[in-house]
């Protein structure tokens, strides 16, 4: 019986050749945009607003439902309860900084994660245990070229399209949140906009970013991994949200450091 | 004269993973000669390898290994290779003289239309209708028109039989109107060699017979008629006069020639 240190080494080992697998699946999908055919762009172009579609326009409302909740709650309880200390200037730091810098793209990529992550990672499994992966490859093209890589630029256009939506709608919810307790409305846009700092648009668009990546690489690296039993589709589907919801709060942390 | 396909020395036993077949069983050595029609036929025993995927609980046997060391040389995704395409452990595979993994990339995708390859459980995209199945290679890896591709894939679709059933999804479609429709898609292309892994099952004979005829591309003058490769467990017996060779892999592994 092996002792608790080499336990911990072996499974340290593990993660750490996972995640250089990880790596090199992604920059092996990128590096395959570099040998697209012509006429495969077309097709991957269509698979790719296909996935915007499923991934983004579909989501919409829940984003919204979600960004006008949660921004209406901390606004409402943050107007009075700092109202009462005389502290209102805060409400601009607390809607720039904790929701449209911070949850925004945190709850944004978890929704991406849970509702199209899933549904990515089910799918390429399901293609890979029917034998369509391979029919693909016999068929001359590249399974990273039609499955991976539109489904890792269609959740990169998403997360950042519903992140935009989910600010904006946060905004609108803040603002309706603040005159519903009684605040003038000039002041709420007077306090929002001396707390919006351009780093705070660069640090959400890189988070954006970042996000979409994780999103987009690691439910099609998952699904693409299964070795053929329909048995491993579920296992597959569920490592790729863990590990898509835990690399989404490591990066996350993360920006806190470096921001 | 080019030899289409040749395996030299290739392992049954794939790469010695699991479902790879038999571990003890001798190298494979052999030829398919230009516009012939072999049957290369073995039972799960024989080494020939046993089915993966979706058939496996089906009790299916499948002639795995070769397939995936024919096609395999073309994979993407090498290390993946368990479900996926690989290259051949040991041995040579040669297709018109060439061992196209040793090819660069973009040669070997211009190469890989040269080769129709139709996989056992048919591959056809589950998300896609019967027509855009068929069309799906043509789009993604020809320079024609999207006019003239519609063309073929109408071509194709006719030969094969399968024009009222174009608009379903697999899912909706009958067993053999997918295998029709995988037919067509593998002949897209129109490829100097095909490569056929258990095509006939659950077809009938009549059907089988007519599919075959599609694959070699009609009665026509000598020489015209495409090279194709079958690999199975059985052939049906009306099938068999339609073939110019049938090899038996035992299950001591040694390769028998039958009469037809």
């Amino acid at each position: 019986m092996s002792d608790p240190f080499s336990r911990l080494g072996g499974s340290t080992a593990r993660r750490l050749s996972r995640l250089g697998a990880l790596a090199r699946f992604g920059f092996g999908a990128l590096r395959s945009l570099g040998t697209l055919p012509a006429a495969g762009r077309a097709v991957a172009l269509r698979v790719t607003l296909n996935q915007i579609r499923f991934t983004a326009t579909d989501a919409i409302g829940l984003v919204v439902l979600l960004s006008g909740i949660l921004s209406f709650l901390v606004i409402s309880q943050a107007v009075r309860e700092l109202g009462q200390l005389g502290a209102t200037d805060f409400i601009g730091t607390l809607i720039v900084v904790a929701i449209v810098r911070e949850l925004g793209p945190l709850i944004t990529a978890l929704t991406v994660a849970g509702r199209s992550g899933t549904a990515i990672a089910a799918e390429l499994a399901t293609n890979r245990v029917l034998g369509e992966v391979r029919a693909l490859e016999a068929m001359g093209i590249d399974p990273r070229q039609y499955l991976v890589l539109p489904r890792f630029f269609g959740s990169l256009v998403s997360v950042f399209v519903l992140l935009v939506v989910f600010d904006i709608v946060a905004v609108s919810a803040g603002f309706a949140a603040a005159r519903f307790n009684g605040m003038v409305a000039g002041r709420y846009v007077e306090i929002v906009l001396q707390a919006l700092a351009l780093k705070d648009v660069w640090l959400t668009v890189a988070k954006a970013v970042t996000f979409g990546v994780i999103v987009g690489i690691v439910p099609a690296y998952y699904g693409l991994a299964v070795r053929g039993a329909p048995t491993e589709i579920p296992i597959a589907t569920s490592r790729a949200t863990v590990t898509s919801i835990v690399g989404i709060f490591l990066c996350s942390a993360l920006f806190v450091v470096i921001g | 004269m080019t030899t289409p396909l040749a395996i030299e020395g290739v392992p049954l036993g794939g790469s010695g993973r699991e479902g790879g077949g038999r571990r003890d069983a001798a190298p494979l050595t052999l030829a398919v000669p230009a516009h012939e029609a072999v049957a290369l036929l073995g039972d799960e025993e024989s080494g020939l390898g046993q089915v993966e995927g979706p058939r496996a609980n089906q009790g299916g046997v499948l002639s795995q290994a070769v397939p995936r060391h024919v096609v395999g040389a073309m994979a993407f995704l090498p290390d993946q290779g368990e479900q996926g395409l690989e290259r051949p452990p040991a041995g040579r595979v040669t297709v018109f003289d060439t061992i196209i993994a040793d090819l660069p990339e973009r040669e070997r995708l211009a190469f890989r239309r040269r080769v129709g390859y139709l996989p056992a459980s048919d591959g056809l995209l589950q998300n896609l209708s019967l027509r855009n199945n068929v069309a799906l290679p043509l789009r993604f890896g020809s320079e024609a028109s999207p006019r003239d591709i519609e063309g073929r894939v109408n071509v194709m679709l006719v030969a094969a039989r399968v024009t009222g059933a174009a608009g379903l999804r697999p899912a909706q479609a009958s067993e053999e109107e997918c295998r029709r429709a995988a037919f067509a898609r593998a002949l897209a292309f129109d490829p100097a060699l095909l490569i056929l892994e258990q095509p006939f099952d659950a077809l009938t004979a009549r059907t089988s017979a007519e599919l075959l005829e599609l694959a070699r591309g009609g009665e026509t003058a000598e020489g015209a008629r495409r090279t194709i490769l079958i690999i199975g467990q059985e052939l049906p017996a009306g099938l068999l006069r339609r073939v110019e060779r049938v090899y038996r892999v035992t299950r001591a592994g040694a390769l028998e020639r039958e009469a037809v």
